[in-house]
């Protein structure tokens, strides 16, 4: 019998907590004065945003030739940027999805913010498709709506027309999923609230939850199914992202093995992107017994599994070029580990493949700072590798006449860092407002590994 | 018309189970539970049927597709068509990735809409809770003192068995 | 937006109140904001245009009775071209044009088909030549000391000048450049004899005059004969870059190409000899980098060995050893003399003893009324060095005491910097002709601004027999005067230039034809021909003179320092072309650097130099007086180990203005280097001595600098083979440009062509092509990467320019670029391919899949569209383009010039920021046809629809039309066995095919030799 199991396994949550202490545990903080090392992170990144800004306002009203761009080398940071955001998006939807479907309760006291985390970078990843367009403004023009020019749709066959319904469905259902998990935790605020503005605030956006139990055997479905849907999606998403550069001609872009790889490699970086949060939350928070080193310990396992299978596409990838006798394929890998680049895919190797193999150990998993930096490079590592399979791939295709180099200007540097600056205030407004634990969840999951609840009228 | 109600409040998830199955033995009606959480074994306990919304779920996924399947061809073989990269006017194998979203889309977004219209979760309705802190860390199960069957003090002997911290009669409107 | 301050220069007009038509124009467009030129303001614009012509047609006889090639004058239909057969005024050459007139303004030059030596090329410099007419810092008034004034008064004061002048016998010199109108010429004369002390020193700044004086050695009369390359089957050029600068290039191309037919198995074998890789260089079937010393002996030696089969024992004495070795020597005397009567032996040397051996040879192999014409010579470039080092002599002596010069600018383009500054400026009176404030204009005390050609009449007999009209096709801006009309002025007889022209003719031209017997109908006829064949001047020859040919026995290339040789590119030529931004932005030929002059070193040399592309290297003359010089290195294979060259014709006051040409943001650079100048002025190194101008006698000792000053250059990677360690096996040499030898194309015209078998397509066709489909084969064994195909591009697609920082960025926006590989060759030479690319417009197009929003799209004539106002600018398209054709805007390319906008071409959008465009296989030239037929209610027949680069290529390279018609000359060029499409595994299927190089060399083809 289940619960006899669970018994056997040390508690989900530490610190023998009683139902009324995880509502405080979590919703205090909300309830207290931002802590200075919040106020001094907030101040860090919104000052990045604000660098970001000014950077995407400069570009736009001056144009995309303010950036390293030319006409061998058409996409670069920018497109970098969106695959890697969208990457760090997947991880969101994989914890609190696919981790449901799999019953891991684990999941519950991080699955709150690592939906926040994708949400987030949506949001970043959004940003770049359309301010890479040379008119930005007419942007909107990839998405097919009734208009008054005479016949005039859209491409279907356009990976980018998939990437707008791609993109944009996955934000949406994101949104959504998380909204729903958040639902009875907005009540539990509403219902314990004392300042007023909080009271209505919760009071609206809770729609009225009480508890009744029809409720939530609905929602409980309701999970269930938008889990069961977001699963796919996810995988779709970052296959079709994939596609943009699979279906075309281009050597080094060319590649059924895409889909796969990119997928591995979104669940790889996304993790990462968690580990990097979570353990910045947990210090920030003070939450350290609601994600525990068994958090930790778990999501370092799953970096391990996914940088393996990124690491073997990585091989594959040479053994298919190789094997393929186009001596175009050939070169354009060669000349990724050997030619002028060689550094950048270097880079990506070592981040994503030889540094991530210390998590083998368990005293490394289990030391928290060990962990905190191997997720930095992970992410480092993750975003070379989008820039090496778009950049290196250009630079020197078919026609060697056409053979350019690269160097991205300071309009670019500046917008990468204002989506961090984005990124990081979001999550930082997000850990104020809103719980980072999905309290109703947590609940649940009290009773595991813990002795039978008679025990206590005993 | 206004109902008698008697309001049993539990501490935690084990002694709601024990009280709801033993107010079921005894053919009280539960008019309805409340909880911090999701607990589960309660919808058996209670006699709750299975929700029909994978059904509803299920149509507009299909729906969704057909409809974007549609659309495309439509687009591009018959309203405009146009040759791109000697490609046919009907491609359609590239048109299998947006049906797909689509397809998610609408799904997706018909399960919530429709949970909220069957839980009648709306912005603004007014909150009723049948005691304070259901949504914290009380369990509240209520029943209708209806027929003869109904014994306040056999119920109030059960529940205090298991454990109750507070049992109350409420004379209420249409709770639900 | 950074754009708003952005100036192709400052216009001067705007400052000085300029002549009414600026402000009219300016006025008219400006309205709607200076970025903004949208199509109405351009109809607007047009429109005044058409008014000012009306007008003018009826103030002036000439424009009126003008007669346009292709319909009546009385009909100017808005929205219609017409055409106007007139001369290039692009250099002393005198090709055939035709003038597009647009609404009453010149939009394009084409070459004339039907003139007789042009045959219908026109070259890159002639082409952008329009520009100058729209040149809004071009004089537009006489100027005194600078400032204006009215254009009798002018007159007035010289003529007292030049009557004192007369009274005390003072000297009078008119120092021109090559004159070739009769009419000009005869005016001259009369000016000349009215005065006691008056000469005409006639130089070219790129001179030949050792040439003509060889021809007066060897045949008693100072000539430059006519090179009749189509009846060559060998050549054997020393240094003459025939196909690039050399006295003729189009006319020499057409003829070039004519004798190089493979079709009719007619090519000739071309050997060439010179210390820089030139144009001509690139087409040699063997070519040998020689110093520019050891040509005499290499002629010593040929001369020896043709001599010998001629049966004829020169006893002279032993030369230094051959540069080239001997053994390549003797077969090459051995073809000579094989094709006696058809060989032709070139030397562009400035040593006269060179060029005698040349003759000597000719002389020997009876080239003489065969490939050479004595009795039809070419009267271009009749420079003559000796007189104006006299000249300059009298100069420095303070002897002349009036200097008029017209068409050249010896403050810029002769040595003697500084000092001869001075001098000129010290010359009672100093009058230029300059269209332009150049350098010596600045110094002039009179400006009496010459009209653009396409604004005045002229004539032009460029070679003896062949005289051609130049006529008007715009009224002057200004209030310029044709050299013509002035001289006849100060001849007391002030008339108009129509007329002027008119009796001139009637007195010199119509007498030398028997075809008319009317003056009117043979006037008529001339002008809407452009020109006319008339009998030709009769030039007495004397037999060869032996007594001239002397052996050159020791070499004088020094041994421990290099030679500076100093070339002019096909864009500057002497630098009279430093004021026209296309030719600036025109990446040179071999090079493809844009924007700037450098100094070029052979690998080899840059090597141990230790020198690397764009490492500013100094250049240390042992000559005194000479400023030191410090220029940016080029790595140029196939140079000379101990050569260094170095462009003329840059760093000229006229190219000041394009300080801030193109974008202006952030990052922007400058286009002009330290000196605010684009490149560096190196006339100082030319010599004046002996009579002759020297290019190449100066030696230089090279020291690194340790600066750095990267080129703007449009192609990096120069081999078809990838690098060594980058290729797994194989040769790593891709087929891009697939070529044989004549041996190996002889047994099998398919031979290095990859085999290129239809691949199956994945999806059912759902598109027939039922009516025309366009396309297009280029002859790459025809093409000599001249590149006035970039330019007629450039002109005819409203292209704009971005400059130098921009193509250093790579964003150079031309739709059609010459790619140039080079390739190891025999004797370790380097042989060059040159191929023309542009949108290959695909019938599978990638670029087409992957658009979101149907921006680029395929058009039923089986073009690739770009619909601007669709493009959002995602550039996938250019990134999945295997050729790179596409060219994106990566910002608003400034407009601002208003005068110089009336050169755009109406049929053609242009482009705003953030859109792809490319290569449209000139759509508006196709609809015009398509129209045409349909007007006529006919088929469009083969040939109505070209486009431009086919249009102008002096080499006839393109053949483009409709491949549905089996009959079009394309689609037979289509199933030619030489015919392969680039990359054609990928089944894009390109509607461009290319015709494989054949070198003439006997061993059979190394399979893809490009590496």
């Amino acid at each position: 019998m289940a619960d006899a199991v669970l018994t056997l396994r040390p508690p989900l949550i530490e610190g023998d907590k009683s139902i009324a202490q995880v509502t405080h545990d979590v919703c205090a903080p909300m309830e207290a004065r931002p802590s200075r090392l919040w106020w001094l992170a907030l101040a860090a990144s919104s000052s990045l945003l604000l660098l970001g800004v000014l950077a995407i306002g400069y570009q736009v009203a001056v144009g995309v030739g303010t950036w390293g761009l030319n006409r061998t080398i058409g996409w670069a940071f920018d497109i970098t940027n969106f695959v890697f955001w969208i990457g760090i998006g997947h991880a969101g939807t994989l914890i609190s999805a696919i981790l449901f479907l799999f019953r891991q309760r684990w999941r519950t006291s991080v699955n709150r913010a690592a939906e926040a985390m994708t949400i987030f970078a949506v949001m970043c990843a959004g940003i770049f498709p359309i301010i890479h367009t040379g008119r930005p403004w007419f942007a909107y023009w990839l998405f097919p709506y009734p208009n008054t020019r005479g016949s005039l749709w859209v491409n279907f066959r356009s990976p980018l027309v998939w990437d707008c319904f791609a993109i944009s469905t996955y934000f949406t259902v994101s949104a959504m999923f998380w909204f729903i998990g958040l639902l009875p935790d907005l009540a539990t605020i509403r219902d314990r609230a004392t300042a007023k503005w909080r009271r209505t605030l919760a009071g609206i956006l809770s729609l009225g939850w009480n508890g009744s139990y029809r409720a939530w055997q609905r929602y409980e479905v309701v999970y269930l199914m938008l889990a069961g849907l977001g699963t796919p999606l996810v995988i779709s998403v970052h296959t079709i992202v994939s596609w943009d550069f699979a279906t075309s001609v281009l050597p080094g872009w060319h590649a059924t093995l895409f889909p796969p790889y990119f997928v591995a490699g979104a669940i790889f970086s996304g993790m990462a992107m968690v580990l990097t949060l979570m353990i910045i939350a947990r210090k920030l928070m003070r939450l350290e017994d609601y994600i525990t080193l068994r958090h930790i310990d778990r999501m370092a396992k799953l970096v391990i599994l996914t940088s393996c299978i990124v690491g073997l596409s990585y091989a594959t990838e040479f053994f298919i070029a190789l094997y393929s006798g186009s001596s175009y394929e050939q070169f354009v890998f060669l000349n990724r580990a050997l030619g002028p680049m060689f550094w950048a895919y270097w880079t990506m190797v070592s981040c994503n493949l030889l540094i991530p193999q210390l998590l083998w150990f368990r005293r490394i998993r289990a030391y928290v700072p060990a962990v905190f930096v191997i997720s930095i490079f992970v992410n480092i590592g993750m975003w070379f590798e989008r820039f090496v399979i778009i950049v290196t791939s250009l630079s020197r295709d078919f026609l060697p006449s056409n053979w350019f180099h690269y160097a991205p200007t300071r309009i670019e540097i500046a917008t990468l860092l204002g989506s961090f600056g984005l990124f990081f205030t979001l999550f930082l407004l997000f850990c104020r407002f809103v719980p980072v634990i999905a309290v109703a969840e947590v609940k649940g999951v009290l009773k595991y590994g813990r002795p039978h609840a008679e025990a206590i009228h005993e | 018309m206004s109902k008698r109600l008697f309001v049993g409040v539990f501490e935690n998830e084990q002694d709601t189970l024990k009280a709801v199955r033993a107010s079921r033995q005894r053919g009280f009606k539960i008019v309805d539970v409340y909880a911090p959480y999701a607990v589960h074994g309660l919808e058996e306990a209670m006699g709750l049927g299975p929700s029909r919304l994978p059904w509803i779920v299920f149509a507009l996924g299909l729906l969704g597709a057909g409809l974007k399947v549609w659309f495309e061809f439509w687009t591009t073989a018959i309203d405009w068509p146009v040759n791109v990269g000697g490609k046919p006017f009907n491609s359609l194998p590239a048109f299998v990735p947006v049906t797909f979203e689509v397809m998610v889309l609408f799904a997706a977004v018909g399960a919530v809409l429709s949970f909220f219209f069957v839980c009648r979760l709306f912005p603004g309705k007014s909150t009723v809770l049948p005691v304070s802190r259901v949504t914290d860390d009380r369990f509240a199960i209520v029943l209708e003192e209806t027929d003869s069957r109904f014994e306040a003090s056999e119920v109030q002997r059960i529940f205090e068995g298991l454990y109750a911290v507070h049992l109350e009669e409420q004379i209420a409107a249409e709770v639900d | 937006m950074s754009s708003g301050n952005k100036h192709y220069w400052k216009a001067l007009e705007e400052k000085e109140g300029g002549p009414e038509f600026l402000k009219d124009a300016a006025r008219d467009l400006v309205e709607r904001g200076p970025r903004h030129f949208g199509r109405r303001d351009f109809l607007k614009a047009a429109g005044f245009t058409v008014g000012t012509a009306f007008a003018t047609g009826c103030r002036r006889a000439p424009l009126q009775k003008a007669i346009p090639l292709l319909s009546q004058p009385e009909e100017i239909v808005p929205g219609r071209c017409l055409f106007y057969a007139s001369t290039c005024g692009g250099c002393s050459a005198g090709c055939g044009l035709l003038a597009k007139v647009r609404d009453g303004r010149p939009i394009k030059l084409e070459g004339n088909p039907e003139h007789p030596f042009s045959n219908g090329g026109l070259c890159a410099t002639g082409q952008a030549s329009i520009l100058g007419l729209y040149d809004s810092q071009r004089l537009q008034h006489p100027l005194k000391q600078g400032n204006k004034i009215s254009r009798d008064a002018a007159d007035r004061e010289i003529l007292a000048r030049l009557a004192s002048i007369r009274s005390q016998h003072g000297a009078v010199r008119f120092l021109t450049g090559t004159i070739t109108s009769p009419s000009v010429l005869a005016a001259l004369e009369e000016v000349l004899k009215s005065l006691p002390d008056a000469r005409h020193v006639v130089y070219d700044p790129v001179s030949n005059s050792a040439l003509l004086d060889a021809y007066a050695q060897t045949h008693g009369t100072r000539l430059l004969p006519r090179f009749h390359f189509e009846s060559a089957g060998v050549i054997a050029s020393f240094d003459a870059d025939f196909l690039g600068t050399w006295i003729s290039p189009v006319e020499y191309t057409a003829a070039y190409r004519a004798g190089r037919n493979l079709e009719e198995r007619r090519v000739s074998y071309h050997v060439q000899f010179e210390p820089r890789m030139s144009v001509t260089g690139t087409k040699a079937d063997q070519r040998f980098a020689v110093a520019p010393g050891d040509f005499g002996v290499l002629l010593t030696h040929l001369t020896g060995l043709v001599a010998k089969r001629a049966g004829i024992s020169l006893n002279w004495a032993e030369p230094d050893a051959s540069p080239v070795p001997m053994s390549f020597l003797e077969g090459l005397a051995e073809q000579l003399w094989h094709a006696r009567g058809r060989s032709l032996v070139l030397c562009g040397s400035q040593a006269i003893e060179e060029q005698v051996l040349a003759n000597y040879l000719n002389h020997l192999l009876g080239s003489y009324g065969t490939t050479i014409d004595l009795e039809r010579p070419s009267l271009q470039m009749q420079g003559n060095d000796q007189d104006l080092e006299s000249l300059v002599r009298e100069l420095h002596a303070g002897k002349v005491h009036a200097l008029f010069v017209y068409g050249v600018n010896p403050a810029f383009d002769l040595p003697g910097g500084d000092e001869l500054r001075g001098v000129l400026s010290r010359v009672p009176l100093l009058v230029s002709f300059s269209q332009r404030m150049d350098e010596t204009a600045f110094l002039a005390g009179y400006v009496l601004p010459e009209p653009h050609f396409l604004e005045s009449w002229n004539d032009t007999e460029a070679v003896n027999g062949v005289a051609s009209i130049s006529q008007p096709t715009v009224h002057p801006f200004g209030e310029t005067r044709s050299l013509l009309e002035t001289l006849s002025a100060w001849n007391g007889k002030s008339k108009s230039g129509y007329e002027l022209l008119r009796e001139s003719w009637r007195a010199r031209v119509f007498p030398r034809q028997k075809k008319e017997s009317n003056f009117d109908a043979f006037w008529d006829r001339s002008v809407h021909d452009g020109y006319t064949e008339v009998e030709a001047a009769v030039f007495k020859t004397k037999p060869f003179d032996l007594r001239a040919v002397q052996p050159i026995l020791r070499s004088s290339a020094a041994l421990d320092k290099f030679a500076l040789v100093l070339y002019p590119t096909v864009s500057m030529l002497d630098g009279r072309n430093a004021y026209n931004p296309w030719l600036h932005e025109l990446p040179d030929p071999i090079s493809k650097v844009t924007w700037d002059n450098y100094a070029s070193l052979s690998p080899a040399a840059a090597k141990k130099l230790g020198v690397n592309n764009g490492d500013v290297i100094h250049l240390d003359a042992s000559r005194t007086g000479l400023r030191t010089l410090e220029l940016p290195a080029y790595i140029q294979p196939g140079q000379h180990d101990r050569v260094v060259g170095v462009a003329l014709g840059y760093g000229s006051k006229l190219s000041a203005r394009f300080a801030k040409v193109g974008p202006q943001w952030i990052d922007a650079l400058l286009s002009v280097g330290d000196n605010g100048l684009v490149g560096q002025n190196v006339a100082s190194y030319l010599e004046l001595k002996n009579g002759v101008l020297h290019y190449s006698s100066t030696q230089v000792t090279l020291s690194r600098t340790g600066k750095q000053r990267e080129l703007a250059c449009t192609q990096i990677h120069n081999t078809l083979t990838v690098p060594e360690h980058l290729r797994p096996g194989g040769s790593g040499a891709r087929p891009i440009v697939q070529e044989t030898t004549l041996a190996a194309f002889l047994k099998d015209p398919q031979s290095g062509v990859e085999d290129d078998e239809e691949k199956e397509d994945l999806w059912p066709t759902d598109h027939p092509y039922t009516g025309p489909r366009w396309g297009m084969v280029i002859d790459l064994n025809a093409c000599t990467g001249c590149s006035s195909c970039v330019i007629a591009c450039q002109i005819e697609n409203n292209i704009p320019v971005v400059g130098r920082d921009e193509v250093r960025r790579n964003r150079e926006m031309h739709w059609m670029r010459i790619d140039r590989y080079y390739s190891e060759s025999d004797h370790g030479q380097v042989d060059v391919a040159h191929q023309p690319l542009m949108c290959q417009q695909c019938e599978n197009a990638p670029c087409e899949t992957v658009c979101p929003v149907l921006a680029t799209v395929h058009s039923e004539d089986g073009l690739n569209q770009q619909v601007y106002n669709r493009c959002v600018g995602t550039r996938y398209c250019a990134n999945n383009c295997p050729y790179k054709g596409r060219r994106f805007n990566w910002f608003n390319y400034s407009h601002d010039d208003q005068l110089q906008n009336l050169v755009l071409n109406p049929d053609v959008t242009v482009r705003s920021r953030g859109v792809m465009e490319k290569c449209t296989f000139c759509v508006q030239r196709i609809q015009e046809a398509k129209i045409e037929a349909k007007r006529r209610g006919e088929k469009v027949v083969d040939g109505a629809a070209q486009t431009a680069c086919q249009q102008s290529c002096p080499a006839h390279a393109i053949y483009f039309g409709d491949l549905n018609d089996p009959s079009s000359r394309v689609s037979k060029m289509m199933q030619n066995p030489r015919r392969y499409r680039v990359l054609e595994e990928l089944n894009v299927r390109p509607a461009v095919g290319y015709l494989t190089v054949v070198r003439n060399r006997d061993q059979e083809s190394k399979e893809e030799q490009h590496g």
